[in-house]
């Protein structure tokens, strides 16, 4: 943790630790649709903390909008990566390029760790070690994905899904016939809900999906949004066939001439209770994050319609295809358990 | 028929055929839950403080999730209170951290976005950023909340007169079980929804350096670890909040339903 707050000289780029802020300008800003703001310019001074212009102090101006939706304020303590502009090794000018967040990300990281170890120990290890396992595997795959200019990404990301769920489950649940069901279901949900979007799709001719308003995107969108929407589904599919397949699980253990119909029935009743609140979580996840982009809409005179296309619409038809899946997966997973532990049908032995 | 239409009917013709009356009742928590997240994002454009709205309307969708999700009646009330409580936990993390931060507004990924758009805009982006991070989160604690009352409503049914010292053990133990698949779900959530981004991080060349001082890419990450924050924290709160109700309903047997 503190030698995150000293890294300073690992970087290439210059870091300026805060010293002083002086206000030098303060006023008032209005445009075309009447909003009102307050453009503020401050007097930047500090020093180089790292490379060879360490101990150099600077004082650098910067100009931001009160909001701050563009534009960032400085405060004394914090420190910042410059851009330098030099003319025979000597600094001409230079700017705040951002601000350095790796301390604040580290200490956060740090505080949901110790909060998890010290309350579920050991499963709270498994947890995380899951986590830190697929966030390996993700960055695998964004790499292979630029390598083939994403020309193959929702292959990618169809395999990656197969693979973390396989991992997760292992991690999880251990290496078990309830694991290999809980698997089947997993990649059986997400698969359908995918086929069925793509079957709306056509039905519709996506209509009312507007691809153009997907942020950050640098190669063919509707592939990306699929590879998306699978990945986004994925873990609460999973988290959902966990817990139907658990529980049916523990029931035939516990009452080993139950009937694959009563199997059937118990998980149709448990998925039915946990799958209302699994969709919320997704549709707050993907939708709560337009936030800022959507106000940014509103405050430039668009109309309520046209915000909500250009800003929630992609995310909300995420938490649709995401909702079938989760609500398809309770029949997959009633369905496959039952198949399995019901034990009338013959080949219900075969697969063990 | 427009596709969010067209998908919203599929999606409630599965839910009914698949838990009925149920289903009709998870269909209308979503569809509230979108109508409560639309009205406070306008209330926010009309220049009402983001960190209140966001409260009010954080404790309206946790009270229609909870309530519309959960089944028999004094659980679901337990993880009502429980996730107020978690909320209030929820801000008094994020708050501070934020400030910290500082990872409000757009960064320059955004530049085609704000390409012709005013940035004159009188809203603090630094509140909304925390609203962003609170609203991410509420179908998390919800979800967190009801499974662990509900398992231990179970408990409690099977046996009434268990110690509360074992009802706080069965609390944490139904943690543990819900706690791995639980961070996937948040896991995939997120990072599915940034795949782009990740994406382009890596077809532009970031360096680490770059990506760990990233304003969208740590703001992403807080949000991830602000939810997994509020899940571990919903654990224990909604066991200490049954065994208060436990404990009540003991002192005064009458009063209880």
């Amino acid at each position: 943790m503190l030698g995150i707050a000293h890294d300073d000289g690992l970087y290439q780029q210059s870091i300026m630790k805060i010293t002083t802020v002086k206000t030098t300008a303060n006023e008032q800003q209005s445009d075309q649709f009447e909003n009102k703001d307050r453009q503020i310019t401050q007097a930047v001074t500090g020093t180089i903390t790292n490379g060879k212009d360490k101990g150099q102090q600077l004082t650098i101006k910067n100009t931001y909008m009160k909001s701050q939706a563009t534009t960032q304020a400085y405060y004394r303590h914090q420190h910042v990566f410059l851009t330098l502009h030099r003319h025979h090794g000597e600094i001409t000018s230079s700017t705040i390029s951002g601000l350095k967040r790796d301390t604040s990300l580290a200490f956060v990281v740090w505080l949901t760790l110790s909060v998890l170890l010290i309350l579920m120990r050991f499963s709270g290890a498994m947890a995380f070690l899951s986590v830190v396992v697929n966030a390996v595997l993700f960055a695998m795959a964004v790499n292979w994905n630029s390598d083939t200019q994403g020309s193959k990404v929702l292959v990618i990301f169809g395999l990656l899904a197969i693979v973390f769920a396989a991992l997760t489950l292992l991690i999880v649940i251990g290496p078990n016939k309830q694991m290999l069901m809980t698997l089947a279901t997993t990649i059986g949900g997400t698969a359908l809900s995918i086929i069925i979007a793509l079957l709306v799709f056509m039905v519709t001719n996506e209509k009312g999906v507007y691809y153009e308003s997907m942020q950050y995107v640098t190669q063919l969108p509707k592939p990306l949004f699929l590879a998306e929407t699978l990945l986004g589904s994925l873990g609460a599919v999973m988290d959902e066939s966990t817990d139907i397949i658990a529980s049916l699980t523990a029931l035939k253990e516990e009452r080993p001439d139950v009937t694959a119909k009563q199997i059937f029935k118990s998980g149709r009743q448990i998925g039915g209770e946990i799958m209302g609140p699994l969709i919320n979580v997704l549709f707050f996840i993907f939708v709560a994050d337009t936030l800022p982009l959507a106000l940014l809409y509103f405050k430039n005179a668009n109309s309520w319609g046209y915000t909500f296309n250009m800003t929630m619409s992609l995310g909300v038809i995420q938490s649709l295809i995401s909702g079938i899946g989760i609500v398809l997966t309770v029949p997959l997973a009633c369905g496959i358990t039952s198949m399995v532990l019901g034990g009338k049908k013959p080949w219900a032995r075969l697969r063990h | 028929m427009g596709t969010i239409t067209a998908l919203g009917l599929v999606l409630l013709v599965s839910m009914v055929l698949v838990s009925g009356k149920q289903g009709v009742q998870a269909f209308l928590s979503l569809l509230f839950n979108f109508g409560a997240l639309f009205f406070a994002i306008v209330l926010m454009a009309f220049h009402l403080n983001p960190i209140v709205v966001t409260l009010v309307t954080s404790i309206i969708v946790l009270a229609m999730t909870i309530f519309l999700g959960g089944s028999d009646d004094y659980s679901t009330e337990v993880a009502f209170y429980a996730s107020l409580i978690v909320l209030v936990v929820l801000v008094l993390v994020i708050v501070p951290v934020e400030h910290w931060a500082q990872i409000q507004g757009f960064g320059q990924e955004d530049s085609e976005d704000l390409e012709g758009m005013s940035n004159v805009l009188g809203i603090n982006y630094l509140q909304v950023a925390m609203a962003t991070a609170i609203l991410s989160t509420l179908g998390a604690i919800a979800e967190a909340a009801i499974a662990i009352s509900a398992g231990l409503a179970e408990i409690l049914e099977q046996h009434p007169k268990i110690e509360l010292k074992n009802l706080q053990g069965a609390g944490l133990r139904i943690g543990k079980q819900i706690i791995g698949t639980t961070f996937n779900t948040l896991f995939f959530g997120f990072f599915g929804g940034f795949l782009a981004l990740f994406i382009w991080f890596a077809s532009v060349h970031y360096s680490l350096g770059e990506i760990l001082n990233d304003r969208i890419f740590v703001g992403q990450i807080l949000m991830v670890l602000f939810s997994m924050i509020s899940v571990i924290a919903t654990i224990p709160l909604t066991t200490s909040a049954m065994m208060l109700r436990v404990r009540r309903m003991r002192e005064n047997p009458n009063k209880s339903e």
